[in-house]
């Protein structure tokens, strides 16, 4: 890993030129507020830096909400995601465990991940519910991704982390070592701040293994509290940059649509004849918390949640898995 | 056999014969396009096109590769319409997926099946693979339950399998009618009869959910320890690859690290027995 350091302007310029050989998304402010465009050159001086989060998970790039999955994945332009915050990064790690186990890889998953690159941005500052670092995952992209990119002033600095990146890079001049330590430093500082911010705002809450025993030792009555004012919307699942269940839609031809699904939907579990353990709602809303915190990781080294807090935004019915836990500390 | 690339494209197969079993039950007889293998207890997704698909665990003989058949109760919506299949049709098969009955570590020892209703699709299966190894095993004890004579499956399997040496049969009613001369009552009563060193032997369940934990409650009765008892558990399995989500047990994904297991493996996981 290496620094490298560019005006932003000229990062700019040479993102311009980067367009015209890749399909690039960027998060954006709009309507909806901050989340991923597909750039054109105008927009790119829209582009967000430094600042959580996309409001859609990274996992809708390589699971889409729907698609026929039984015709040859079409060949499509390389990619590049910028401005992902480690969450995302991080909460990528279970999809790719699922989808490209070595037994059963699907194609569709491994050839967008393939055709990817991943371009992380460092969180300089946090949102109402961020928590990553409350189950370990910093804030500043470290390992996974391709590149990541700090926007300090008018200066991009930019860590490259794999070959991949390394590659990319080569499309870019005007690129400087990164030599002057007071910019390291700068950075230093400007992550503690970004952690001591979430340390600030997660004061007491458990850290992701805590939860783990917290929740299976929890009783009946906090799962039906909870789920009280849940409404089945599913909006939490899909929102989780983990959460990939899905449902195969039968089309004539014998071809199958891969439609995401939802273990918060009623009948999710439902077999043929009727019966259904998930039944009752606070069941079913539990079920999504022993996914997350007891079931996968006995299963899977990834993490299945990532602290991002987007579920406890995305719910009409304002139930907050944070308050929860605290609740059973 | 899994169909490298693409794991979610059915293989075509042509329905040549159905047999009715019970008014509710059918077996379909299918030659799929290429050659099928599957290890017996393993379970293919069977697709009626432009319906749907489910999971059933094949009921033929896994020696034989060029036809595979299928037991199947009309209980829900895909189902029905494969009851209203003509040979002619073509179905698609994807699979096969999961752990079977590990037949290998039955050798030397008295295997005692116990079977309910439809549930006797996979043991057909497995008494098939136990037959291709008689002289293997101490001895086969199957026992098998239906709601009333009509809905005994597989009629002309039980005369077959007396015939056998090291092989014996009972079958039992919940409601007879005025020809039925075999026992009455649930399929665990059926175990009094049996005569069984439950030290060397291991015990085969499959059936309904109420049905698998009475039976493995009696089992335990009768001195079974856990890792004797190998259930073949009923889930949604949708996608059969590990990745849906719908037939999570716990940790355990049926599809994937099931359908069958011991007792052992899945006591502590939530809500086996519906």
């Amino acid at each position: 890993m290496h620094h490298l350091i560019i005006n932003k302007e000229e990062w700019d310029k040479a993102l311009e030129k980067l367009l015209l050989s890749y399909t690039v998304f960027a998060p954006a402010n709009n309507e909806f507020g901050q989340d991923y465009e597909l750039l054109r050159p105008e927009d790119v001086s829209r582009i967000i830096y430094n600042k959580p989060k996309p409001a859609t998970p990274l996992k809708t790039f390589f699971l889409p909400l729907k698609e026929n999955v039984t015709t040859e994945p079409r060949h499509e332009k390389q990619r590049i995601i910028m401005g992902i915050p480690n969450c995302d990064i991080e909460g990528l790690g279970l999809p790719e465990e699922m989808y490209l186990n070595g037994e059963f890889d699907d194609l569709f998953f491994q050839r967008r991940r393939e055709n990817t690159i991943l371009i992380a941005s460092d969180c300089l500052g946090i949102q109402e519910h961020c928590h990553c670092l409350s189950y370990g995952i910093s804030p500043f992209t470290a390992g996974k991704a391709d590149l990541a990119l700090i926007l300090l002033e008018d200066k991009m600095i930019i860590r490259v982390i794999t070959e991949k990146g390394e590659d990319l890079i080569k499309n870019v001049s005007h690129l400087m070592p990164l030599t002057d330590n007071s910019i390291l430093e700068s950075i230093e500082r400007k992550h503690q701040i970004t952690e001591d911010l979430l340390k600030e705002k997660n004061k007491g809450l458990p850290d992701y293994a805590t939860t783990g025993r917290l929740v299976k030792e929890a009783g009946p009555a906090i799962w039906k509290k909870y789920s009280s004012s849940c409404v089945s919307c599913g909006a939490c699942t899909l929102i989780c940059p983990t959460c990939t269940c899905f449902l195969l839609i039968d089309k004539p031809g014998f071809e199958k649509i891969r439609q995401t699904d939802a273990c918060q939907y009623p009948g999710f579990q439902r077999v043929a004849g009727g019966e259904d353990e998930l039944f009752e709602l606070h069941k079913r809303f539990k079920n999504r918390y022993m996914c997350k915190y007891v079931w996968k990781p006995e299963r899977f080294r990834s993490i299945a949640c990532t602290g991002c807090g987007r579920c406890i935004e995305a719910c009409i019915g304002r139930i907050s898995k944070n308050e929860l836990f605290m609740e059973l500390v | 056999m899994v169909n490298h690339s693409n794991i979610y494209r059915p293989l075509r197969a042509k329905l040549t014969d159905v047999i009715e079993e019970s008014p509710l039950i059918k077996t379909f007889i299918l030659v799929p396009e290429s050659r099928f293998s599957f290890k017996t207890g393993q379970f293919i997704e069977l697709t009626v096109d432009g319906i749907g698909e489910a999971p059933f665990t094949p009921s033929s003989s896994p020696l034989v590769t060029d036809t595979l058949e299928v037991t199947v109760m009309k209980t829900g919506y895909v189902t029905e319409y494969m009851h209203n299949l003509k040979p002619g049709a073509f179905m698609g098969i994807r699979g096969p997926y999961g752990r079977g009955y590990p037949v290998e570590k039955f050798h030397d020892k008295e295997v005692l099946i116990l079977g309910g209703g439809c549930g006797l699709a996979p043991i057909r299966s497995l008494l098939y693979s136990l037959e291709d190894i008689t002289g293997k095993l101490r001895k086969v004890i199957l026992c098998y339950g239906s709601k009333t004579p009509k809905d005994c499956v597989y009629k002309p399997l039980f005369a077959r399998l007396n015939k056998i040496s090291k092989f014996e049969t009972y079958r039992t009613v919940d409601k007879p009618d005025e020809e039925w001369t075999e026992s009455v009552g649930v399929v665990t009563s059926l175990l009094n009869k049996v005569d069984v060193t439950v030290k060397n032997s291991i015990a085969v369940v499959c059936g309904p959910p109420i049905m698998m934990k009475f039976g493995t409650i009696r089992l335990l009765e009768m001195g079974y320890q856990d890792d004797q008892i190998y259930l073949s558990m009923e889930k949604n399995m949708s996608c059969g690859l590990g990745k849906c989500g719908h037939c999570m047990m716990g940790e355990f994904f049926v599809c994937k690290d099931g359908p069958v297991f011991t007792y052992d493996e899945i006591k502590d996981q939530p809500n086996i027995w519906s």
